[in-house]
């Protein structure tokens, strides 16, 4: 194959997205029963399979006539590689069972010049939604100008007008004269194609895949025989283990350690110290997606052994003493919580925004209404532990892990390794679990750290469950004090947030929400940080998921004062904001949950909407309305009877798998809202496990959780799903608990708070 | 020391502390990492195996204690994806990002061996996994269907 002309066509497929022209395939149909597209136990990136043509780094064809489409973003469960492989066969025609999926390597993005991260930009691409804008029209794209090769491909060798040549379920075929190709069959000639020019993708409205078909997850067969490779399933020749122990007090050091003790414990083989005052490799920043500080090595050591519990048992029996450091200042978790909430005492060191003139209006209204809430530390606690392999050689690193942005892990071991980033390779596995926890990549880098400590064989680090819990990159802890002056209608006319916590913290929704961004005409945000050691970093939907609570909690507060239904309330404020799909969604909620209904003692229902991904402007992101339906006892045992939830993405890909997204983020905003809190003592961690961090099991579940379509507003947007549904949960349960019992809930974890009633 | 275990029907001889739990021995000494660790307490239950039958939290089972006895995991639950939970769990799109599920499809395949039309109180006494991403509706849902599927 002449490599000057497929690059050539790979840039024209890159750049003239803009073209016009191409066919517009019609009577394709996709049923259940269709035989699904497929992903290898190993999803990571293999050699090209002779006679294999690259139309571009996205997509080729073999000439078993299986299409592989590259894909980006890790997939954790959420269903990105199946979108993925979903938007390409919506232009490409081919049978969705002849779909291969598998991950783009980051590496070959840093050798081809950001080829897999052009559209969108270095931050997106590596990690993320799997619809966002650029993604979509990219891969649109590259399906219609491949379909068209294909096509033009078939046309040349039977001698026929293109226009005459049917591209259709992995076929191209000619009626009249009955010819017939497989996409494989026509490949290697179909790839040196010049076309004048790239087709158009069609419409939206002609989609005949997107949006109508709901197939499951590539994975799932893998899932369910236990053969889906894990980062913690990496099998490699030679390998050996390592269990890690990092400071315990975040930022802490460690002082002394006698390896004697236990080199002779079975299968023990090494001990490797991180020590973060080491020189680490000089990066230029600008080509690194998230600043390389956010991955700073923690001290540590970790033992190597043959295998890991030999590793595991030789770590705790190693007598080792640290350094706490300033974080030990922290003596108990009432002194850092009376930190926070005294902070709001003063103004904000930083006025995020502020419009009209709130604090001279707010005191003067009819009703003053004030709040004060807290959100705790929250860890992640993914199924699967942190963990990562990795190999270091003198020229050349692998790494094989769960990241969930292996753009960003290449690039952090390149630094720990001191290997030009050339030659780091990352091998991106199966992930258990994501939600934000593997995005900065401070994990790849304490395995890269251990690793080349260990050099010349592949090193797996694990982080036992407690490792883990306690060396999490956490949800900031976060208070807020809100204040609102309602008029003689009831409505708030001035408003004004506070809100502090420790380093990390967000006002993402409190400074970008409608309130802020001018549905309330007097508003000011301001924010402080308080210096905090606990280490912190994105949780499914940052800052959103506290904010959310305190604003939704606090607008049903300012409900009460004004003597209106929370429901109305909320209709009335949204009603100004011009984005008809928060009435929509607040609408659907009240009719399906059938809200107002007459219910028992102890009953009662609670409301929120909020939005994630706004950024301040309407018709942005994804909205969400959320009914709860709670029982709580006399003696304050609370039961959650239904969660009803309305959304609106604009329009949606996969009717399915929004429904599994909306089910799992509901229960991750219960777990968030009833569940979770970490607590410091002596700057440390106190939880470790699930005993001490409870999650809700299959027996704690509400009785139903219904998710609506019915908000839907039909924007042309397709905004994401994964992160929107946890911040609406917790404030309307929260609020229901209020109608039920008369008792406000203002702090997380419900489960602390005395619900009982008389 | 040599432990004789007796796994999905093969009988074979690991050189192995015997005090190793058998999760361990499972996933680094015999490659079978199908079943998963996750908590190291028998909380999570990722790592659910069945020992003669009944669904066990591999991480608190010293590998001695599981010898000679019958140790089915994962990947003895059928050769093909074609026990009736496999296929209904694929059917219905019940997992996210998977991790707990082997955990999860071993407790389910214990009850419904047991118990062959389990009430919700029934699943909710015998599976009492964890599962992060949230996909107990669906995990429920699957394990009445599977139920109905067998009985038809």
């Amino acid at each position: 194959m002449d490599m000057n002309r497929m690059e050539m066509n790979r840039r024209e497929f890159l750049i003239n997205a803009a073209a016009v022209g191409g066919g517009l395939a019609i009577g394709i149909t996709w049923s259940d029963e269709s035989s699904a597209a497929f992903v290898n136990p190993e999803p990571w990136a293999q050699p090209l399979i002779p006679g294999t043509v690259e139309f571009t780094p996205w997509v080729s064809i073999g000439k078993d006539n299986i299409v592989t489409v590259r894909v980006t973003s890790p997939d954790l469960g959420n269903g990105i590689m199946t979108q993925f492989a979903m938007t390409l066969t919506e232009e490409l025609n081919c049978d969705w069972s002849k779909v291969r999926a598998e991950y783009a390597p980051a590496n070959r993005n840093l050798k081809e010049k950001n080829v897999y991260s052009q559209p969108g930009g270095i931050l997106g691409y590596f990690s993320g939604r799997s619809t966002g804008p650029e993604r979509t029209a990219s891969l649109l794209q590259v399906g219609a100008s491949a379909r068209e090769r294909l096509k033009e491909a078939a046309a040349q060798s039977w001698g026929v007008p293109r226009a005459e040549v049917e591209a259709k379920n992995s076929v191209v075929s000619h009626k009249k004269s009955g010819k017939k190709l497989t996409y494989g069959e026509i490949a290697e000639k179909a790839a040196v194609i010049k076309l004048d020019s790239e087709p158009k993708p069609k419409d939206a409205k002609d989609w005949w895949f997107l949006g109508k078909a709901s197939p499951v997850k590539l994975q799932l067969p893998l899932i369910t025989n236990g053969s889906a490779v894990y980062g913690i399933d990496v099998k490699l020749p030679d390998m050996v283990y390592a269990a890690l122990m990092q400071s315990p007090v975040h930022g802490g050091k460690l002082k002394s350690y006698d390896f004697e003790k236990v080199k002779n414990m079975p299968g023990v083989r090494g001990v490797a110290v991180v020590d973060p005052s080491e020189p680490r490799a000089a990066l230029d920043p600008k080509i690194v997606p998230f600043p390389l500080g956010l991955s700073a090595p923690q001290s540590a050591i970790a033992v190597i052994a043959d295998h890991y519990w030999q590793a595991k048992k030789a770590l705790e029996a190693m007598p080792m003493e640290w350094d706490d450091g300033p974080g030990a200042q922290w003596k108990n978790d009432a002194q850092v919580v009376k930190a926070a909430k005294d902070a709001l005492d003063r103004e904000g060191k930083k006025i995020e925004v502020t419009r009209g003139k709130p604090l001279e209006l707010l005191d003067k209204q009819a009703k003053v209404v004030e709040g004060t809430y807290y959100t705790p530390y929250c860890d992640h606690v993914t199924m699967e532990p942190l963990n990562g392999t990795c190999k270091v050689t003198a020229d050349r690193v692998d790494v094989w892990h769960p990241s969930q942005h292996s753009q960003q892990g290449l690039f952090v071991t390149a630094h720990e390794t001191g290997v030009a980033p050339e030659n780091v390779y990352v091998h991106q596995t199966w992930v258990g679990g994501g939600f934000g926890r593997r995005v900065y990549s401070d994990d790849i880098r304490m395995v890269a750290a251990v690793a080349k400590k260990f050099p010349g064989r592949p090193v797996k680090v694990i982080w036992s469950r407690e490792e883990s819990m306690r060396q999490g990159r956490f949800r900031a802890l976060e208070a807020a004090k809100l204040r609102a002056g309602l008029g003689a209608d009831g409505m708030p006319v001035a408003f004004h947030v506070r809100s502090t916590g420790g380093p990390g913290k967000s006002v993402r929704y409190l400074a970008d929400g409608p309130h802020a961004s001018g549905m309330i005409e007097n508003v000011q945000v301001e924010s402080d940080i308080i210096p905090l050691n606990i280490l912190t970093g994105p949780y499914r939907g940052p800052g959103y998921n506290s904010n959310s609570f305190f604003i939704e909690t606090f607008f049903d507060e300012c409900a009460v004062a004004a003597g209106i239904d929370p429901m109305e309330y909320r209709l009335k404020l949204f009603a100004k904001w011009p984005d008809k799909g928060w009435t929509k969604c607040l609408n659907e909620v009240k009719t399906k949950a059938r809200w107002g209904r007459k219910l028992p003692k102890g009953w009662g229902q609670g409301v929120a909407i909020v939005n994630w991904g706004m950024g301040g402007k309407p018709e942005h992101g994804t909205t969400v309305a959320a009914v709860a339906t709670v029982e709580v006892s006399k003696q304050g045992v609370l039961r959650i009877d239904s969660i009803d939830i309305a959304f609106d993405t604009g329009r949606i890909a996969n009717r399915d798998a929004i429904a599994a997204q909306i089910e799992g983020g509901v229960i991750f905003g219960l777990n968030m809202a009833l569940n979770e809190q970490l607590t410091v003592e002596n700057g440390r961690i106190v939880e470790g496990n699930y005993h001490e961090y409870p999650m809700l099991r299959i027996g704690d579940m509400p009785k139903r959780i219904n998710v609506h379509y019915g908000g839907l507003s039909g924007h042309e947007r397709m905004a994401e799903i994964g992160e929107p549904p946890v911040g609406a949960v917790g404030p309307a349960v929260g609020n229901a608990i209020f109608k039920a019992t008369g008792k406000r809930v203002r702090a997380m974890p419900f489960r602390l708070q005395d619900l009982s009633w008389t | 020391m040599a432990v004789d275990l007796n796994i999905n029907g093969k009988r074979q001889s690991v050189d192995v502390d015997p005090s190793t739990p058998l999760l361990w021995v499972l996933r680094d000494n015999l490659g079978m990492t199908g079943t998963k660790y996750g908590c190291g307490i028998a909380q999570c239950g990722a790592c659910t195996v069945h020992i003669d039958g009944v669904a066990t939290r591999s991480c608190q089972v010293p590998a001695q204690a599981a010898a000679n006895k019958q140790i089915t995991t994962i990947e003895g639950l059928s050769k093909d994806n074609n026990h009736p939970l496999q296929k209904v769990w694929i059917e219905g799109n019940v997992a996210q990002c998977g991790y707990c599920q082997s955990g999860m499809l071993m407790a389910a395949a214990a009850l419904l061996k047991k118990n062959p039309n389990p009430t919700d109180a029934d699943i909710d006494a015998q599976v009492s996994n964890i599962c992060r991403c949230g996909t107990y509706p669906r995990v429920r849902a699957a394990i009445h269907k599977a139920a109905k599927m067998a009985k038809a």
